[in-house]
């Protein structure tokens, strides 16, 4: 099925024409079909350079796993690398370095609370090479395993986890924050990179139950696009994918929901002894990626800490001196509540109090930081960031993920045709509000990192 | 504790398999390539303005968006040793305010414009770089232009910058790997040579440079005749010219004269072993390698299929190795880095602290084993293949193609190189490699650093026996 869209005038407060949604340059066509075995498949066409991608989105994400078993989602999709029946292991990247894709950019897993995804970018000739090392994992993937294969991933991802959170500077942020906003035994409880304890203790039978719980067709959605024939597509994909069976529904997420605070004012105070300096952390709950909100809550962050005209940097950074970096995001978390970070990296020797006290301060601050041409700035910037990603066809954040997100995430790839849109709906009194509810005390987590000259070397979990 | 599983189900699971034999049977093969689709690579168009500005235009009108850099020669190779970071500090305050607008005011004009806008140095350039919609690119180009033209360096701002340019390195220094690919390059080439210093500056030398130094600085090197405009994208050759010619054709003054810089390897005997402590650390950064040749080198493109078996990606050899047989890393590779006729060569990875003497002896295998044994002819196929087959993909975005013409442009190479690129590493045979590799990688002098717990790891790694040992402080002074 095709979709097309309704042109839609853009505000007319910037100086020159920015993107309209009815530009044809902006918009993704796609075909859509549902398998007989519930392998949901979007077809888009993209000539514009001759490679194909492929990405298939899991609907499962660290949000799914059992107690005593975090960082298993992620751990899984690394077995998903390590070969299946009519793929040795090795060869799942190799076979399509040799086609022509890069490890990293082109080839990748990547894991989240939410969704686990599989992507490939190749020469378009080499589209069913990609489709036959998908469909054969999604297939037989357990038909090979061995423990060998699951201890050796299992060092890489704890050294994955040492890399990016035991031996780097306030590498710890995220865990202990999500301790504090979401409730002991919530799915967002832990980190996707979960614990070195329950990495350990993850055995064979987890990742086959895990495999028949959740990797099947019917619980997937395939995106196939770029340089690429739909009909030739289709038939290639019922090729691979039509004769592997649908798996048992994936059992239902009992509610993610949680009121709209976090209850109390939260502090943790973090002796680091990676840190040369002191950062402080500020998170909130704030409306989930599939609320009305969403959309006015990434504006509401970037507004106030992304850039170099935000209050945070002026503030902090320019004026006052107290931290060297500042920043905001959300991380798009689609049941129950998101988190929204704030953080600031104060200078060597700097007191912490201070840039905590200057980071609140601001925060405070935040409803008269929300001015019309301030909302029309960071609007901006994610007009400018929804075409560079539509750059690409695969890879991180490209056509085919938007799509594939589009359908996990809400049912329908025209979402990714309506962003532009949703965008210019959002007004000042709705950011207002939006902060005016969310950004309390009573709402607040606070971390601060104070560095620790090293006496004593750091806990090192499950070494 | 799960339930386990119930041997019914895999049985199940099986016999749904087997019941398409024909299908089956057609899957274990992997597919055949289809007929390749032929990639052209975009044209690029060369001009200068009247007051010497060079423009170099790439179309790529595939959407509305436009990646442009202001480029000059005015990297930290041409700065003074003593006043190391200057370029780079210049660099980063170009965009604090310039003619007629302040630094908050640039920021706010170009976050409505929706532009991506940067400033900054390294070690051969300086440059303004500004992304944006098409519709709004000339207005965002003009205000980048007046920052690379006319900044003014206020007080204020050089004070917070620069003191933003010492956390920066005190922060870069709180990783084993920022820790260790520094002392990395330190180690490798003669103490005269820039590429032995940090491009940015460090603690120590940053505090020692003034605003005079950077007005003089910007007077010396920004000129028009000093500078290239590039453009990539939304953007055709007569659009080039108006925009050019309104952003930077009024601009005047005399170019500095030049001269190339040395950049000599340090002169090594036998390996030696560089160890930088980190007490606590559970991983450790480690680099194994050398000083190699530049990108102009006509030897640049056999060593880059080298490189590319050695640890140019996943199945590469020291990543298969490390990781996927001994999962002693989440990954290694290569970090081949040439720049103006000198660069460096080497593997290099964040290791487990307590594998970090095992994972040491399987990297200096690894490179003694491609320094004597030719590679088989398949192997080297497959590396190029990947190299040529991915090279639509890696330049998909007009800032990844902007990013491959301005080496090009850097390094003094023909404009033509992208597009007969592939053709050459096509032609790469195994004798050619195996020549280079002999001639040019030294196992027997490799110069090794490892930052992390010495606590735990020094005396694992004095066994080894690799070479001479030193210990460093994180500024690069031998402590013992």
């Amino acid at each position: 099925m095709r979709r097309t869209l309704l042109a839609l005038a853009v505000a007319a407060l910037l100086p020159a024409p920015a993107l309209a949604q009815g530009d044809a340059a902006v918009r993704l066509d796609y075909v859509e079909e549902t398998l007989p075995n519930g392998l949901k498949v979007i077809y888009h066409v993209d000539r514009s350079t001759p490679v194909a991608a492929v990405d298939i989105w899991y609907n499962v994400g660290s949000k799914h796993e059992q107690p005593g078993r975090t960082g298993f989602a992620h751990l899984f999709e690394h077995i998903m690398f390590k070969g299946s029946r009519n793929v040795p292991d090795g060869s799942h990247f190799g076979l399509l370095e040799d086609a022509g894709a890069r490890a990293g950019a082109d080839i990748n897993g990547t894991t989240s609370f939410d969704r686990t995804n599989y992507f490939e970018q190749v020469p378009s000739n080499r589209l069913e090479l990609a489709l036959w090392l998908e469909a054969d994992r999604m297939g037989t993937l357990l038909e090979t395993l061995t423990p060998e294969k699951l201890d050796n991933q299992r060092e890489v991802v704890k050294n994955e986890r040492r890399q990016g959170v035991d031996n780097q500077p306030y590498g710890t942020w995220l865990e202990r924050m999500l301790t504090h906003v979401f409730p002991a035994g919530h799915p967002y409880h832990h980190t996707v990179i979960g614990s070195m304890e329950d990495l350990t203790a993850a055995s064979l039978d987890d990742v086959k139950n895990f495999f028949r719980t959740y990797y099947a067709p019917n619980n997937a959605v395939l995106v196939v696009a770029g340089d690429i024939d739909v009909e030739q597509a289709k038939q290639l994909v019922r090729k691979h994918f039509g004769d592997i069976p649908r798996g048992p529904a994936a059992p239902p997420l009992r509610s993610l929901d949680l009121p709209p605070h976090v209850g109390a004012p939260r502090r943790e105070v973090v002796e680091d002894a990676n840190a040369p300096a002191p950062a402080v952390y500020v998170g909130y709950r704030v409306p989930n990626a599939r609320s009305d909100r969403a959309d006015a809550t990434s504006l509401l962050g970037s507004l106030l800490g992304s850039g170099r005209s935000s209050p945070l940097y002026e503030s902090l950074v320019r004026r006052q001196q107290v931290a060297t970096n500042v920043g905001a995001f959300n991380f798009g978390l689609v049941d129950g509540a998101d988190l929204m970070v704030f953080f600031a990296t104060g200078k060597p020797g700097a007191s912490p109090d201070s840039l905590e006290a200057a980071l609140l301060a601001e925060l405070g601050r935040a409803g008269e930081a929300i001015t019309e041409p301030a909302l029309q700035r960071v609007k901006a910037g994610q007009r400018y960031s929804f075409v560079n990603n539509l750059q690409r066809t695969g890879g991180f954040g490209g056509r085919a993920d938007m799509l594939a997100q589009a359908w996990t995430f809400h049912r329908d790839p025209n979402w990714v045709n309506t962003r532009l849109q949703a965008l210019d709906r959002v007004t000042v009194p709705m950011l207002r509000a939006l902060a005016a509810e969310r950004l309390v005390e009573n709402n607040r987590v606070t971390l601060v990192f104070v560095p620790r000259r090293a006496a004593a070397p750091p806990t090192n979990p499950g070494n | 504790m799960r339930a386990s599983y119930l041997p019914t189900t895999l049985l199940a699971s099986a016999l749904a398999l087997a019941a398409a034999p024909a299908a089956a049977q057609d899957r274990e093969q992997p597919p055949a390539a289809g007929p390749l689709r032929p990639y052209v690579v975009p044209q690029v168009h060369d001009f200068r303005l009247a007051n010497g500005v060079r423009v170099v235009v790439v179309p790529q009108p595939t959407l509305p968006i436009v990646s442009g850099r202001i480029i000059l020669n005015a990297g930290a190779v041409y700065e003074p040793a003593e006043k190391n970071g200057l370029a780079a500090l210049t660099g980063n305050l170009l965009d604090e305010g310039a003619q007629g607008i302040t630094g908050p005011e640039l920021a706010q004009r170009m976050e409505q414009l929706g532009a991506q806008f940067s400033t900054g140095a390294g070690q051969a350039t300086a440059f303004a770089s500004v992304s944006a919609v098409k519709g709004v690119f000339p207005d965002a180009l003009e205000l980048a232009a007046r920052t690379v033209r006319a900044p003014t360096f206020p007080e204020a701002e050089f004070t917070r910058v620069r003191n933003e340019s010492v956390a920066a390195h005190v922060q870069a220094l709180a990783s084993v790997e920022g820790l260790s690919s520094e002392a990395f390059w330190r180690a490798v080439f003669e103490s005269s040579a820039p590429y032995a210093r940090r491009s940015q500056g460090t603690r120590e030398s940053l505090p020692r440079i003034t605003r005079d130094d950077v007005l003089a600085w910007h007077r010396r090197m920004f000129a028009p005749g000093n500078a290239t405009l590039l453009l990539v994208g939304a953007v055709t050759v007569d659009e080039a010219r108006q925009w050019a010619e309104r952003a930077l054709g009024a601009w005047s003054g005399q170019a500095p004269q030049l001269s190339p810089v040395a950049n000599p390897a340090r002169a090594v005997q036998g390996t030696r072993v560089i160890l930088v402590d980190r007490p606590g650390s559970v991983q450790s950064g480690v680099w194994v390698g050398q000083a190699s040749l530049g990108a102009a080198d006509p030897n640049f493109v056999p060593m880059q299929a080298l490189s590319q078996v050695l640890g140019g990606g996943f199945k590469a050899r020291i990543n298969m190795n490390l990781r996927e047989r001994h999962g002693w890393t989440y990954g290694a590779f290569t970090a081949f880095a040439p720049l103006d006729r000198a660069g460096v060569f080497a593997i290099s990875s964040s290791v487990r602290t307590n594998a970090t003497d095992s994972a040491l002896v399987e990297m200096v295998g690894e490179y003694r084993r491609i320094a004597a044994e030719e590679v088989p002819a398949e192997e080297l196929r497959n590396a190029v293949g990947n190299i040529v087959g991915s090279f639509p993909s890696s330049v998909q975005t007009v800032q990844s193609l902007a990013g491959r013409v301005e080496q090009i442009l850097i390094y003094g190479l023909p404009l033509d190189y992208l597009a007969t690129y592939r053709e050459r590493l096509a032609g790469v045979t195994p004798q050619a490699v195996a020549a280079l590799a002999r001639a040019h990688l030294r196992p027997d002098a490799l110069t090794i650093v490892v930052a992390g717990d010495l606590a735990a790891i020094e005396a694992p790694i004095r066994a080894l026996n690799l070479g001479t040992v030193e210990v460093w402080d994180a500024a690069g002074n031998q402590v013992r």
